[in-house]
Order: structure tokens, then sequence, then C-alpha cells
């Protein structure tokens, strides 16, 4: 049965709002748009099934007629960062039950989130800067994935390789894997082709076939290299374009030890950067001067990361790395959305902050909705909603207490990816059990559980 | 353009038309029609099949635009009145097809005009058949299509816009889906109490039946030859007045619904709809008294032929082509201006009258100020710049169809009053005009051409116009056919 959708407010219509307010709609959830655009609400409401309101997300009057006192989440996503939080503040008044979402940019406040969010009780405070910037980082910290994401509030790592021609991976089950390389990491999902597979022992991997695993930071690091991949982080990064994201990320890489060196037009900024990040180097001059760029070292370095405020300018310079250099490219993409013709120009890493903002925000949205009425949780979606994880907490004895994994009936697609117990994360065998009080996150291709005893036959 | 979208649409509203044709059937069956029944049953049975068959792939996500919205609605409606007339050629109870199909459309459209002599020679099967065309045609077909099949994607609301009266359509509630349940269960409980409200008056059930549906979807097909006029008083005042009440904005009744009755009263079209209703009522009253025996049936048939023609609906207790001038005048323009947007009612409407006379009142302001920067606002809102100049360009549009129908329908030579209220009463959905088209008249004197001139407009007149033309307009189709043809050659 389909669940009851949400009813969800969303304030601003922008480049975020957009994106989210399309994929909310497409999860079935109810959806009230604010925004004082009119001309940008007519658009959105033509195309996608939402009510919507023009007026100030902030006034009184208007969140009345949007429903406000039985709407489940509120989210602010405006250009403003004071407005939002002023939205979120408006709306709690209304309704002590409410999450509110509020996206805040400033990075003077960023270091007051934790602040901002027990004292004005919202739920939670996105920063698509940040998280663009923490996305990349991870990247450049390694390089040999294609994607790294933090997983049970930063305990587990979800890894994703592609297992090269010739690796000694190639042909092996995964009980070969288990028994002869590592017991320490749990592949949680097969990519191969346009098929997803949640893989059993018996499970035989191919070149070619991307695997998604779970592992904590260390065992990671000592898998990939017995695997024969390499480990290392980036040396130095060369970072074109020195906005908000740029100082983020410039932030985490000096903190790790990279050399950074970040090339920024506007005279102003560029001093700003230097008393920010004392240890980089900032260049004034255009990021696009081929010139330049030779001389701020594009061959040299080990990548290169395209974060200026022009999309096309990105694309272009991601395109020159790879003509010119070996480094790693990364590209940020804010606005254009030519997803095929951008899959085609093979640009490597691409990092879309708007993507990345309404998928934090759907997953929270997802989360909250499958509480309603289960013992989940958390809930995460993942290789684009085919599958999902969601954590359970064990409260009392049941049929999957007290036995040995490997002597449980579970549903085909079924993975217990990690069992959580006095804080630490255990990767399980078939000779763990799970006991009460622990916390379990389960993989499953199969949607809709609602207690921990649906993973069973 | 997206012909298996089309198509997909097509076939799921032949197979509505096919299980609503059930109902009949059963109808046909307690009255021991059997022959009819059968007839109806397997026409039943074939839509299903059809439509069913032709719908059986449910296109990829795709998005709805404008153009498809209004594309699909005018193929459904015109493909819901060819189909809903075939039942009637076979079973030989309207032979001429041209005939049938003006009966179906008249129907469908909640028109109520009719080429029929004598309404009681028609068996039950029929007569149900033709007031349940009402019935769906009143809230339209594609909103019921909405409510009851999930469709992918935010962008059905452009169906629902195409087929909705009024200038503006909007939503009580965040989905599309919610929004057509809401109309048509607000629809439905509505019917269901005038049918039981007209039982308890002493309506024999099946007249309580079809006279709901007909007041319901303010179409107008009677059941007997003299309309309302042999039914007791009581029961006309009832009728009456369910009559209004479908004539009001549904917004009304679901912000009473969602508890927000002050809402519901400050709505300012409602307002004056019930304004217009007073005022001609008393005029009209006062100007037959002297034709009717006491001030109370004056009342009565003023009352009713006020609530028929304004909400366009059509029935008539009283020959009104009899009438003083002042009083054909007063229902002549009564049909102009319509009921409600958002009801389930025909013509201009009021909130369109009301937005153009607010303009106007703007452009007087313009001279005596010039320099002043006014907007008009309807229900404290400010009516956006588009909406002003839709509503300006469906003025004209409508007096172009108009003149054009009116003016092919001339070459019949007859009088100027029937020329004129023919094309008026189809056009704005209401059924009977004045002088050879009035209340006890009908329209089969008509030519062929004439007729389907008019099938047209009743079309027009229900879809508001633009669909049709958009389904007519060839440019719209540039392209569409393209990939079907490439697809073969390859």
């Amino acid at each position: 049965m389909a669940k009851k959708g949400l009813r969800i407010i969303v304030v601003g219509a922008g480049k975020v709002g957009d994106t989210l307010v399309n994929r909310l709609a497409d999860e079935g959830h109810n959806l009230v748009i604010i925004d004082k655009n009119e001309e940008r609400l007519t658009q959105l409401a033509n195309l996608c099934d939402c009510m919507c309101i023009t007026g100030s997300g902030a006034s009184h009057e208007v969140l009345v007629e949007a429903g406000i006192s039985d709407t489940d989440l509120f989210i602010s996503v405006t250009e403003s960062d004071e407005l939002n939080l002023l939205c979120c503040t408006i709306a709690k008044q209304f309704n002590k039950n409410l999450s509110t979402i509020a996206r805040v940019r400033n990075p003077d406040y960023i270091s007051e989130v934790n602040y901002l969010r027990s004292k004005l009780g919202i739920e939670m405070i996105i920063n698509p800067e940040y998280e663009a910037a923490v996305e990349a980082s991870r990247l450049l910290f390694l390089p040999a994935a294609l994607s790294v994401n933090s997983f049970a509030h930063g305990q587990a790592e979800l890894v994703k390789i592609q297992i090269p021609e010739g690796n000694i991976l190639d042909g092996k089950t995964i009980a070969y894997l288990g028994q002869n390389i590592t017991n320490d990491i749990l592949i949680v999902g097969v990519e191969r082709g346009a098929d997803l597979t949640i893989p059993n022992g018996s499970f035989e991997l191919k070149s070619g076939d991307i695997i998604s695993y779970i592992s904590t930071r260390k065992t990671n690091f000592n898998f990939l290299k017995s695997i024969g991949f390499n480990t290392r982080s980036v040396k130095s990064s060369l970072i074109v374009g020195g906005g908000t994201c740029a100082y983020y990320l410039a932030d985490l890489l000096i903190k790790s030890g990279i050399d950074v060196t970040i090339i920024e037009k506007d005279v102003h900024r560029c001093e700003d950067l230097c008393d920010l990040l004392p240890k980089a180097t900032i260049l004034k001059g255009d990021g696009t001067n081929e010139s330049l760029l030779e001389e701020a070292g594009i061959k040299e370095v080990d990548s290169v990361i395209a974060l200026t405020g022009l999309d096309e300018e990105n694309i272009m310079l991601a395109l020159h790395t790879k003509a010119v250099s070996t480094a790693k490219a990364i590209t940020k993409i804010n606005k254009i959305t030519f997803t095929e013709a951008i899959e085609s120009l093979k640009l490597g890493s691409v990092i879309y902050p708007k993507y990345i903002t309404a998928e934090r925000i759907i997953s929270s949205a997802r989360s909250r909705q499958a509480k309603i009425g289960s013992n989940i949780e958390v809930m995460y979606s993942l290789f684009s909603d085919r599958a999902e994880a969601c954590e359970f907490k064990i409260k009392e004895a049941s049929r999957v207490t007290g036995i040995m994994l490997k002597d449980l009936q579970l549903k085909p697609g079924v993975i217990i990816s990690f069992i959580g117990r006095d804080g630490k994360i255990i990767i399980p065998t078939g000779s763990d059990q799970i006991n009460i009080g622990d916390n379990v996150m389960v993989v499953t291709t199969s949607k809709g559980f609602t207690e921990i005893s649906d993973i069973l036959r | 353009m997206k012909i298996k979208l089309q198509l997909y649409i097509l076939g799921k509203v032949m197979a509505i038309e096919g299980i609503l044709m059930l109902l009949p059937v059963i109808c046909g069956l307690l009255y021991g029609e059997l022959r009819n029944s059968v007839i109806y049953a397997l026409f039943a049975i074939f839509f299903i099949a059809i439509g069913l068959l032709i719908s059986r792939k449910k296109p990829e996500k795709v998005t709805i635009y404008l153009k498809d919205g209004c594309v699909a609605t005018a193929l459904s409606w015109v493909a819901l009145s060819i189909l809903g007339a075939l039942p009637f050629v076979v079973t030989g109870e309207i032979p001429s097809f041209t005939d049938a199909v003006f009966e179906t459309a008249s129907g469908f459209t909640t028109t109520g005009a009719s080429i029929l002599t004598d309404v009681e020679a028609m068996s039950h099967i029929s007569l149900m058949w033709r007031s349940l065309t009402h019935w769906i045609g009143g809230m339209g077909v594609l909103v019921f299509l909405l409510a009851v099949v999930p469709m992918a994607g935010g962008s059905n609301m452009n169906l629902m816009k195409a087929e909705s009266p009024g200038p503006s359509v909007g939503k009580f509630v965040p989905k599309v889906r919610t929004t057509a349940k809401a109309l048509y269960l607000i629809y439905f409980a509505l019917t269901v109490i005038e049918i039981l409200v007209l039982c308890i008056a002493g309506m024999p059930v099946f007249d309580s039946i079809c006279s709901a549906f007909g007041t319901a979807g303010t179409g107008g097909f009677g059941i007997r030859n003299d309309s309302f006029a042999s039914y007791a008083p009581h029961i006309q005042w009832i009728v009456a007045v369910f009559m209004i009440l479908f004539g009001v904005n549904f917004n009304f009744y679901y912000l009473i619904i969602a508890k927000q009755p002050g809402k519901a009263i400050k709505l300012s079209e409602v307002k004056v709809y019930l304004a217009i209703i007073l005022i001609s009522t008393v005029t009209i009253t006062i100007n037959i008294l002297n034709m009717t025996n006491g001030s109370a049936e004056a009342a009565r048939h003023a009352f009713f032929q006020v609530a028929t023609v304004i909400t366009t609906t059509g029935f008539a207790t009283t020959d009104f082509d009899k009438w003083p001038t002042l009083s054909k005048f007063l229902l002549v323009s009564l049909m102009f201006c319509g009921a409600c947007a958002g009801s389930t009612g025909g013509g201009i409407k009021v909130s369109r009258f009301q937005i153009r006379a607010k303009m106007f009142l703007r452009e007087i302001g313009s001279y005596i100020n010039p320099r002043a920067v006014k907007k008009v606002q309807i229900d404290g809102k400010a009516i956006d710049p588009e909406l002003e100049r839709s509503v300006s360009t469906y003025f004209f549009v409508f007096l172009s169809i108009f003149t054009a129908s009116a003016f092919i329908l001339s070459f019949e030579g007859h009088d100027l009053v029937t020329t004129f209220t023919a094309v008026a009463a189809t056009i704005n959905n209401i059924g009977p005009g004045l002088s050879m088209v009035g209340p006890t008249s009908n329209y089969s004197f008509l030519s062929g051409v004439s007729k389907w001139v008019l099938i047209f407009d009743m079309l027009a007149g229900r879809l508001e116009l633009f669909p049709l033309i958009i389904f007519l307009t060839p440019m719209t189709y540039k392209g569409a056919f393209k990939g079907l043809f490439s697809k073969k050659a390859g």
C-alpha cells in the first residue's frame, strides 16, 4: 500500500525549491509552495502537482492560508539566510510538532549551527555550499572511489568503486572475498549494467561491476590496498573561483595537509580569502585564461576543482584540464540541467549543490514518513531509489534476536549491513547475532518494511 | 503532441462511458425493457473492451502541456458525444445519426436542447441514459478520470484546466487528485440529497433520479413533454432551489466542509450571482403578475425560470415565450450571464462579467487620472494581467463564434428571434430559447447543417471555447506524427 504523503510547505521557488518540489511531488506528498514571485509560481504550478500561494513565507496570514497548523514539514529555501531562519521560527510558533528545515549559506552562521538549531528549534540547517565542499573533499581524499557517502552519523561509509579489468576480485565470489581477503567490509549492492543485485555469498563478481560496500574509514583503506587500489589522497589542488564553496573546500583540504591554490577574479575577495585561509596560495586573475592556468600549475597539480559561478566556465575548465593534464577534475554545476549532455562530456566527477540539498531534505522527509507507524529510526534511499537502507532499533526480543545471522531465513534481496552496539559499528558475519538494544541497518530492494521481523521470509 | 497519451486518455474515457452506461441497463431491466437493455449492455461491454484495449499501455511519465490538455479534452468530448449517440440510433428511438449526436452532445454539454417531439414515447432506459449524460457532463468526465485513475506527474492540472468552467481554475488542496475527488464527492452528495428530497416530496423514484441528474449537471432534459409544468408547485420550488445550488461555485461548498464558512460567505461571485437572481425574479414577478393566478404563482414561475436560465439548466414550468418583452429580454440576458465559475453551469460566467466590469471602471478611472496605477481585484486579490487578457479575448471569441453560427443558421430563413436564441441557448448550454425553439418546442425542424453548427456551439460553450479551437487548429499537430512515421520507415 502506498504511504500517505506528508503535508509539506516549501518557501522559495528558486533553483533548490524547484528541484525539491518536483521530487517531493513525485513521492506523493501534499505540497504547498510560497513565493513572492507569481510568475515562477505559475510555471511551477503548471507542471507540478502542488498548490501555490503568492506572498511572504514569514507572514502570519500567508502561513495560515497555507494550512500551517496541520503541516508536518516546513522547508525554507529562499535566497536569504535571514528570511529562512525567520520563516522557520515563525512557523514553529504555530505547531510544536512541526519539523523545520532552513537553508543557511553564509559562513558567519555556520559555526553557530548547533546554537541556532537548539535555540530556534530548527530540525535541520542545510548549507548547499558546505555540502558540495564536503562531497568534493571526500572525492579528493579517496580519488579511487566513484563516490563516498557517510552513513549512520558518520560512523560508517558507503563506498562505491568499479572493479577494473584484471583485478583480483574478477571472477571471485563474495564468500571467497570474506574468507581470503577481509571480513571487515560488506558488499551491499552490485550494479552490473542496468541491474542492481543485493548479493549473497555465492554471487560472483566480474570486472566492470560497480560495487557498493559498507565499511569504517580505517578498514576501507586496508581493503582498497589489499585489492590493489591506490588509496593515496591528492597532494595538491587548484581551485578556480573563490566563492563560499571554494572557501569551505580549501579549509577542509588545508586541514588535511593538502596544498591549495585558489584563482579568483575579484581583488577584494582575494584579500578576504587571504585573511580566512592564510595557508592557501591566492592568485588574482581570470580562471579562463589559459596562460594563467599554466602558471598556476594545471599540468602539475593532482586535482583541479572548477567552482566558478558560471556553469559553462566550469565545464570548459574541466574539459581543458582533461586535455592538458592527468589531474582529477571536479566540476560544480549550479543551475543548468542538461544532464544527458553533461554525462556525454565525461567530465569525471560532477557536483550539483542543488541536488545534494534536495537529496538531503528528501531523505529527511522520507525518514519522517517512514517513522509513522513503524519502528524505523532512519531511512536512506540508495542506488537512485532502487534500494532502501532502514535503521531499526531493537527494543524487545523477537524472531530475529539471539540467533546467529547465518541461521536467519532472510527474504531475497535483504542484507543486514551493520549492527550498531555500544556506540561501535560491527560489520556482521554469519556468526554474529542481533541483541536487544542494538541498532540494525538493513539494506533491501523490497520497500515498505516497518518492523525488523519483516526481513524474514 | 503525444499521440500515445491522447490514446490512453481517450481509452480511459471510453471505458468510463461504458461503465456508466451499465446504470441505465439496470434501470431498463427493472422496467422489463429487455431488447433495449441488451443493446445498451452490448454497447457498454464494447466500449469498456475497446477502451481498455486502447489504454492498456500506460505512457511513460509524460508532461501534459496545456495544448495536450486541450486536445485531450476536446477529443474526449467529441468521442463521448458520438459514441453515446450510438445506442439511440441502434434502438431506433432516434433513427437519424445527426439527431442522435445532437441529443447526446446536448446531454453531455448539459445543454438540454432536444430534437425529440415526444419525450414520453421514449423507453425508460433511453430517458435514463439521456439524463445520466447530463450528470457526467456537469462536472466533467476528465475530472472524474483524474479522481479515479492515478496519473503520473503533476501536469495533469492542465487537463482539469481545459475542462473546468471559469476563467481561472484553482485547487482546494495541493493535489489534483484530491481536488478532483473532493469535487465529485460534493457533486455526488448534493445529487443524492436532491433525489431523496424529491422522493420525500412525492415525486416518483424514476422521475426523481432523472430530474436530479438534469439539475445536478444543470442540463435540462425533462422526461415529460411539458418539462416541469405538470409537477406539483412544491416540487418546482425544490428543483429551482437545487438548480441555484448547483450554479454556485463549488469552492463555496468546499470552504464550508473545510470549516471556513467565513471565507465562503466572502466569495463575491456568489453574492453577485444571488443578487442577480433576486433582482431578476422580483422584476419578472411584477411584470407577469397580471398573466397568472395570484402573486404566489407569478413568483414561482418567475423564480423557476430565472433559476433555470441563469444556471443554464433549461427546465420550464410555463411557456415563457408568451411572457411580455421585458421578461423575455431579461431571461435572454441571463442566458449570456450564466452561473458561477467552478460550478456545473454554462454561459459566460458571473466572474468574467465581474472582471470585465471592474476593468471597465478602471478604464474610466484612467481617463480621469491618466497616471493612476490600479489593479483589478476580486475577493481582495489582484487579478493577474494574463487573466485579464484571457477574459477580454474570451468575450471576443465568444462573439465571433456566436455571430458566425447565427449567420449560418439564418440561411434557413426563420425569424430573427428563433435564429438568435437558438444559438444563444446552445452556446450557453441552456436548451430552450424563444419563438420556434421555445420551451414547448424543440430543435427537430432544423436542417442537418444547422444541427452540426449547434453541436459545435454546445461543445465550444461547455469547454469554454479554447480547447475546441486548439483542437481544430492545425498548428497544434505540428510534428505530432513525425515519430510515428519515422518509426515505420525505419
